[in-house]
């Protein structure tokens, strides 16, 4: 026990709150989402007759909706389909953000001026109304193709990074040898060059994650989503349409609301994390923090000591 | 003035990429308008026969016989005539005059929320900055991004239910229907009044920035000028805002480009939570009305809204860093 105590995972953890509470909750999340049928034996798309709008009570934990579904149940399936989405989403996107950003990046020439151009262009169109237009000319969605949409036209952000990144990268040695040595275009890139960026991919899956998972969110908030499925955004544009709000059914509101904001939280933390365990710039902090401690101590001291010489 | 010339150059660019991207768009989708609107027709009773077939396409702007690039043209042509179709939800209107009713709020609104998120966002960033490590730095950091990475549809019922239910503030609308104003300050104090819950919801969403100037404004304070300013002694409050602020701060408008685009989404949603009448309110019924032309001018208003934004962006990075502006004289 005291072993895995002293381990170095576990030292990293205590070394750094934010990451162990940002771990936990996501853990937590996706426990709880994943083993959804551990935790709750209710259907989630089971209507209770004569049970709408209860309080929050011993059988409904989080009280039950306008149509007599139980929220916790709902909560809980639901955040599976969400996390899916937000998932998948991060995949494609960060898929594509690897193919085209690193790619122009290193072949440069006319090849990257197209793709500059398209990326430039995709990023001064507003993304959530071209989201919501593209969800609007399929005539409603399903989770799945929500992902697929938001992988499609959000890749941009995470190829501009990249490209510039390989940028930097390409004209080092270790890329000038490998030339030299005739290893494949494709070994090159994927190989030699994309290790160097792992900490930078990692950070944008983590990001775009929590922006899938908003996203989709917003788009079946504002009434894209297939109606039957269960999902957090799905329960608040319930919600809103049955008037919880107006009605002060608090409850219809807070499995959702709660599912989000903590998954986020989660999530935001483990990012700052990534961040300072490749870039060590950022690990100075810690190390400030201890300064300001040591100058507080010596300001308590000279003051003391001032004290001490007056009297 | 290159600088200008070379920007502008590409808005115009990125223009007629939105223009392409509007026109091609519902025709690459596998059902397209047309049909969709017939079987609504349809199946809501209507007689459809060939005329019927006809005129819709007409109002589409569909045409079977003329080549798609022909027709591209025409669009285009049409779009700078300033004749961007008759909406079918509000009916004798026309696309332009219904968008731009509600485009008048939505950069109230966004502009509102964008400079003073803007001003926050930036001396928060200066002020955790230089006291960085500290206590008050992860706090603000971490939950600035934290704040920021909540959906926006969340923030906006969350404020709502703790300010609007309450009746601290109104619960929506631009100014108090049926109210007239005795004076202009009156009606300036009711705007802001309905303004403040969307203009606090959107700044929350966009707290993000904070990190961005942190990240510059450290980078700044690491380089030898500002040792140099410390060692003659300059007063610190000179070095954080003449020294180190403002060489930090032109990334940051830079980079503001990429965040006006999530604000204006995120105004986008929060006008709808809180029933505020700009182009949100009129998306949302052009989406489930299915009102084709309509969505097509909110993409292409909203794209002429980024894009102006971020030409002042531009003009503002020019004035702030002389060096744009040296290189334009060399250029001439």
């Amino acid at each position: 026990m005291k072993k895995i105590w002293n381990s170095n995972i576990m030292r990293f953890f205590r070394n750094s709150p934010k990451t162990s509470v940002g771990a936990i909750l996501v853990l937590i999340i996706l426990l709880l989402t994943i083993g959804a049928n551990l935790f709750t034996n209710i259907d989630p798309t089971h209507r209770f007759v004569d049970e709408y709008h209860v309080v929050p009570s011993g059988t409904h934990i989080l009280g039950t909706t306008q149509l007599g579904n139980d929220v916790f149940a709902q909560t809980l399936y639901g955040g599976r389909v969400s996390i899916l989405v937000g998932i998948f989403a991060g995949v494609l996107t960060v898929f594509l953000g690897i193919v085209f950003g690193i790619t122009s990046g290193y072949f440069g020439g006319w090849y990257d001026n197209v793709i500059t151009t398209f990326i430039n262009i995709i990023m001064v169109i507003p993304n959530i109304v071209l989201l919501l237009i593209i969800a609007a000319l399929l005539n409603g969605v399903s989770p799945f193709l929500i992902s697929v949409i938001i992988g499609l036209t959000s890749w941009p952000w995470n190829a501009r990074v990249l490209r510039a990144q390989t940028m930097s990268l390409r004209n080092r040695e270790f890329v000038y040898s490998a030339e030299t040595l005739g290893e494949s275009k494709l070994r090159i890139l994927f190989v030699e060059i994309m290790p160097n960026m792992l900490s930078i991919i990692s950070s944008a899956f983590v990001s775009t994650l929590i922006y899938a998972i908003m996203a989709s969110a917003t788009l079946e908030f504002i009434g894209f989503g297939d109606p039957l499925s269960c999902t957090w955004g799905i329960m608040l544009f319930n919600a809103n349409k049955s008037g919880a709000l107006t009605s002060g059914a608090w409850w219809e509101l807070l499995g959702p609301i709660s599912g989000i904001v903590l998954f986020g939280v989660g999530l935001t933390l483990i990012n700052f994390s990534i961040d300072e365990v490749s870039n060590p710039k950022l690990k100075a902090q810690r190390i400030m923090r201890a300064y300001y401690k040591v100058k507080k101590l010596q300001a308590k001291a000279m003051k003391k000591l001032s004290l001490n010489n007056t009297k | 003035m290159k600088y200008i010339l070379k920007r502008l150059l590409f808005y115009i660019i990125a223009f007629f990429g939105a223009l392409a991207l509007n026109f091609f768009l519902p025709r690459m989708m596998p059902g397209n308008p047309v049909q969709m609107f017939l079987s609504n027709l349809y199946k809501s009773g209507g007689v459809v026969d060939e005329a019927t077939i006809a005129a819709v396409e007409k109002l589409f702007g569909y045409d079977a016989e003329t080549p798609l690039i022909i027709s591209f043209f025409h669009y285009i042509g049409s779009i700078f005539k300033g004749d961007w179709g008759v909406s079918f939800t509000f009916f004798p209107q026309t696309v332009l005059e219904s968008t731009a009713r509600g485009v008048r709020w939505t950069v109230f609104l966004l502009g509102t929320a964008l400079v003073l998120g803007f001003i926050i966002n930036t001396l928060l960033g200066i002020l955790v900055a230089w006291k960085r490590g500290s206590r008050l730095d992860t706090t603000l950091t971490v939950g600035g991004q934290i704040l920021a990475n909540i959906p926006s549809v969340v923030t906006a019922i969350l404020l709502c239910i703790a300010l609007a239910y309450t009746d601290i503030f109104p619960r929506g609308y631009a100014v108090t229907p049926l109210f007239f104003a005795e004076n202009v300050f009156q009606y300036i104090g009711d705007v802001a009044y309905h303004a403040f819950l969307p203009v606090l919801a959107v700044i929350i969403t966009g707290l993000g920035g904070i990190m961005g100037m942190r990240a510059n404004m450290i980078n700044q304070l690491g380089e030898d000028y500002i040792v140099m300013g410390i060692a003659k002694g300059v007063p610190d409050r000179k070095i954080m805002f003449g020294y180190g602020a403002r060489n930090a701060l032109l990334p940051v408008v830079t980079s503001l480009a990429m965040q006006i685009g999530f604000l204006l989404g995120g105004s986008l949603i929060v006008e709808l939570v809180f029933n505020y009448p700009g182009l949100g309110q009129i998306m949302v019924m052009a989406i489930s009305r299915r009102d084709y032309p309509l969505m097509q001018g909110i993409l292409l208003m909203t794209t002429i809204v980024m894009l102006t934004a971020n030409f002042i962006a531009d003009i503002s990075i020019m004035i702030l860093d002389p060096r744009t502006r040296r290189q334009g004289v060399n250029g001439n």
